[in-house]
């Protein structure tokens, strides 16, 4: 009776802990999922609420007006209310893909992933009461974001006024200020203008798709930037000498061979940049030099660092939902994990994560949280919400960094670097260009990731412009205009 | 000091705040279903005098579950009051879903209030279980043989008879008649028995797809026989089995196989197969900390709201703190049992009450656990809140088990009124009161 007894007690600690388990999980799920379950389009409630309720206005960090609710009174008494958006239509489209729409054709954008500020389901019992005495009907709260109305309208008019991309060019851009986490810009193309009537929007190339947050792409040579940081911490390779010859064998089989940009075996063209350190083979994009990094580091020393960039990972940011990146995880050749040094095979990202990388190099290794919302306030006027930035997690010491900024210094400003059309006179501009493979497509996607290392011009800036050629020819002029655009603010 | 001795007679019984909480208890029926009355005039639905009604005749049963029975019987005051106020929640909130299954399941309360009192008096008096348990092993087989026999099919699972137009689940009611059997022969060192006649349900379980009732039967009986003989060995070995019998399904039937991947992600077939686990968290993240408010949420949309999912309507009217109430409230009632399995001086009674605990808590944490994503969703019901009349009598008729036992504990502890003045019955010190 006694061991009886016992064991009795034993199981109700047992039966208490998963009572305990099921509250835990619960709550664990609902505080950083709940949100994004709120806010999905399978959420009847959300769309039956929404005819009750007036949505609140969406405005820029200046004040502009990117959305807001035109309230249609019938002769009955009746409300109904019509989203109406920005006034100039590049400022329209450039903002749509991190505005959304009420229809929610873009995911997860303002419109629908923060419904629970402009729906009025932040407001509480007071508002609601004051609203009902006062015989108002429901109004949401104001949201004003981090986004640069002008800016936003600036890239959309030089994207599509540009004759040497080609026309429907899909890509992303994304600026961020990379001391606070504050996003600027978040675009994708090709886009399209949500006051447009709905069968009028060109649907190629699929519009309503945020390749900025959505998208996953190969990095090609922007990847380096994680090879390097991996280097600069491997004994046997930060500070030692290599030799490019043209051509890398990683595992002695001439059909895995790993060549740089231009070369062109059939014609007979073989680029090589002989000998180089480090942050010279990174200024040159050299893939032989980094690609044999990768292969000496291997690819758990490799995936190591990638993780702490943010691979891997399952990003729950408070106001963006973003794509999660992913480096492989199963045992893999040599010849792969060579090509995953230079950013290839089945390496998989969002432009938006290539951007907080960025961020993080220029900001001594300390990512910031993406912040979009910079203020809530209730229908009457009082504040629900102010920013706060937010450190997301340290990827690298500072010295690295510092290396590593280095390098992309030397990128954008030496002679022979790739990423020189994306130079400023008289700021000191790093960057990285890409120049991604894909199979099945002409050119390669042209990617390039850079940052204004000045206090006065905080900003990162990402582009990518898929199926259109080199980086340093594409991709880095576009982002020297944004600098351009930035510095003269 | 003076004060604790006076009360020295009372300590015997278990010391429950039910007195003075039953009052609030009352009050937040009365004014849910007044508040479901309004709603529904001005809704213009109709069958709100039906609430009306109920607004008096719920927080009356609750009364007279809660302290009437008492008065007849000497039963657990605090079991009585948490059964009570969560068969009374499953009424307003069935009520709420719709008014006629909430009409039904009063009806199923108040039987479900009579059955637990039969119980109740069965445990209390009956010392000599040897020659019943055989008759019991006879009716849980019968029992489970029935539905094959003759059983319809719902939701895939052939586990439902209709009798005399008179339909019920017998697994459920094989909970009860298994239970005792099981531990009788635990109790007497039968193990091999108990093992067998668990295997031989089990497997008629098994045959009617019925696998989420299977698995809790598997889980109570596991601990029971771990409790009885204390091997460790039996108990890995057990679980060993069930890990491997998982493994065995998950390889060989698609319906397992689709049901984890739905589990892992529910979101990739959200109008699909995940469309029920989807629209649950979603009704659980609408409701927010405090709720939407009775009748201001849409829980019709979830699928079998009124039954697997009744606790994500729960979370979604009245909010996540509620409910988490609720799960505390769940958790008294097992540890309550628990105690009284503790207390009580027979190996059998002590192995019964902990498995009726055992069970009342595996079910609530198999069908909540699934609601919540937080294991692989199996169709079980939500014990006393689910609508069901089968279930509703089987969960209460387990607390009647409980309370039987704790009576007759009770009435083993007062001393007999002859030997007035001695000591009472030696009793643990330190056991929980």
């Amino acid at each position: 009776m006694k061991q009886l007894r016992t064991n009795i007690r034993r199981i109700a600690f047992v039966l208490a802990a998963l009572f305990a388990l099921l509250i835990l999980y619960g709550g664990y799920s609902l505080s950083n999922y709940g949100s994004r379950w709120f806010s999905t389009n399978a959420n009847a409630y959300l769309r039956s609420v929404k005819k009750d309720v007036i949505p609140g206005n969406v405005l820029d960090r200046n004040g502009t007006l990117l959305a807001g609710s035109e309230v249609v009174v019938y002769q009955d008494g009746t409300l109904s209310w019509n989203r109406v958006y920005a006034e100039e239509e590049d400022v329209r489209r450039g903002t749509v893909h991190a505005l959304g729409d009420s229809q929610g054709k873009v995911s997860n954008a303002v419109e629908s992933f923060m419904a629970s500020y402009l729906y009025g389901f932040k407001q509480n019992v007071w508002d609601r009461l004051s609203d009902f005495a006062d015989g108002r009907t429901r109004q949401g709260d104001t949201l004003t974001l981090t986004l640069d109305a002008d800016l936003c309208g600036y890239i959309s008019r030089t994207v599509s006024r540009d004759q040497s991309l080609p026309s429907h060019v899909r890509g992303a851009v994304v600026v961020m200020n990379w001391q606070t986490g504050e996003v600027l810009s978040l675009m994708s193309f090709p886009s399209f203008d949500p006051a447009a009537d709905e069968s009028l929007v060109d649907r190629t190339n699929q519009p309503y798709f945020n390749r900025a947050t959505q998208g996953m792409y190969a990095p090609g040579s922007a990847f380096k930037i994680v090879t390097l940081s991996a280097a600069l911490r491997s004994p046997t390779l930060q500070n030692r000498s290599f030799t490019c010859g043209g051509t890398f064998l990683p595992d002695g089989d001439p059909a895995h061979r790993i060549v740089d940009y231009g070369t062109d075996t059939k014609e007979g063209v073989v680029v090589s940049h002989g000998q180089a350190d480090l942050k010279t083979a990174f200024a040159l994009s050299c893939n032989n030099i980094y690609a044999y990094a990768a292969a000496q580091m291997g690819d758990d020393f490799l995936r190591a660092e990638a993780m702490k960039y943010g691979f891997n990972e399952n990003f729950l940011f408070r106001d963006i939902v973003a794509e999660n990146s992913s480096y492989p995880d199963e045992d893999r050749s040599l010849w792969e994990v060579a090509l995953t040094g230079i950013g290839q095979s089945r390496l998989q990202m969002s432009p938006l994560h290539l951007c907080l990388i960025t961020a993080a190099v220029a900001n001594d290794g300390v990512m910031m949280e993406p912040r979009l919302l910079m203020e809530a306030a209730s229908s009457a006027g009082r504040t629900r919400l102010t920013y706060t930035q937010s450190e997301y997690r340290r990827v690298t010491d500072a010295d690295t960094a510092r290396t590593i900024r280095d390098a992309m210094l030397l990128a954008v400003n030496s002679a022979s670097g790739t990423g020189g059309a994306a130079a400023l006179p008289g700021w000191t501009v790093c960057g990285k260009t890409g120049s991604a493979e894909l199979d099945g497509q002409e050119n390669t996607n042209a990617w390039f990731t850079g940052f204004i290392a000045d206090a006065r011009a905080p900003y990162a800036v990402t582009v990518l412009l898929e199926d259109t050629g080199a980086g340093g020819t594409y991709a880095a002029p576009l982002a020297g205009k944004i600098f351009q655009w930035l510095i003269a603010k | 000091m003076n004060k604790r001795k006076k009360r020295q007679p009372d300590q015997k019984k278990l010391l429950t705040p039910a007195r003075q909480l039953i009052g609030l208890v009352m009050l937040f029926f009365f004014l849910g279903f007044l508040l479901l009355a309004a709603w529904m005039r001005s809704e213009g639905a109709s069958g709100w005098e039906k609430a009306l009604i109920l607004s008096v005749a719920v927080p009356a049963l609750v009364y007279a579950g809660v302290l009437g029975i008492p008065r007849v019987f000497p039963g657990d005051r605090l079991l009585l009051s948490l059964t009570n106020f969560l068969c009374a929640l499953g009424v307003l909130v069935l009520f709420r879903l719709n008014p006629d299954r909430g009409i039904s399941q009063a009806f199923n309360y108040f039987v479900g209030v009579v059955a637990m009192l039969g119980c109740a008096v069965v445990f209390r008096f009956i010392e000599r279980w040897g020659p019943l348990v055989v008759l019991l092993m006879g009716v849980s087989v019968g029992l489970l043989v029935l539905p094959l026999v003759y059983g319809s099919e719902i939701n895939g699972a052939k586990n439902w008879v209709t009798l005399f137009g008179f339909g019920f689940q017998p697994s459920e009611l094989v909970k009860i008649t298994l239970l005792v059997a099981v531990c009788w022969l635990l109790s007497k060192r039968k193990t091999i028995c108990a093992i067998g006649l668990t295997g031989a349900s089990l497997l008629l379980l098994m045959l009617q797809k019925d696998l989420g009732t299977a698995l809790l039967y598997y889980g109570t009986v596991l601990t029971a026989l771990w409790a009885a003989t204390g091997s460790t060995l039996m108990l890995l070995g057990g679980m060993a089995g069930a890990a491997g019998g998982a493994l065995v399904g998950y390889r060989m039937f698609a319906h397992v196989k689709k049901r984890v991947a739905v589990w892992r992600n529910p979101w990739a077939d959200r109008q699909g197969a995940g469309y029920q686990i989807v629209q649950g968290l979603i009704a659980i993240a609408n409701g927010g900390l405090w709720g939407l408010g009775l009748g201001l949420g849409n829980p019709g949309v979830i699928p079998a709201s009124y039954n697997d999912y009744i606790f994500t309507v729960i979370c979604h009217e009245f909010g996540v703190l509620f409910g988490i109430i609720v799960l505390l409230i769940y958790l008294a009632i097992v540890l309550r049992g628990i105690s009284i399995a503790r207390r009580t001086d027979s190996a059998f009674h002590a192995l019964l009450a902990l498995s009726c605990s055992v069970m009342l808590g595996l079910q609530t944490f198999v069908i909540v656990g699934g609601n919540i994503k937080l294991i692989p969703l199996t169709g079980v019901t939500l014990p006393f809140i689910s609508y069901g009349g089968t279930s509703l009598v089987s969960s209460l008729c387990l607390v009647g088990v409980l309370q039987g036992i704790s009576a007759r504990t009770q009435a083993k502890l007062r001393p007999p009124k002859a030997e007035k003045g001695t000591k009472p019955a030696p009793r643990r010190k330190g056991g929980k009161r």
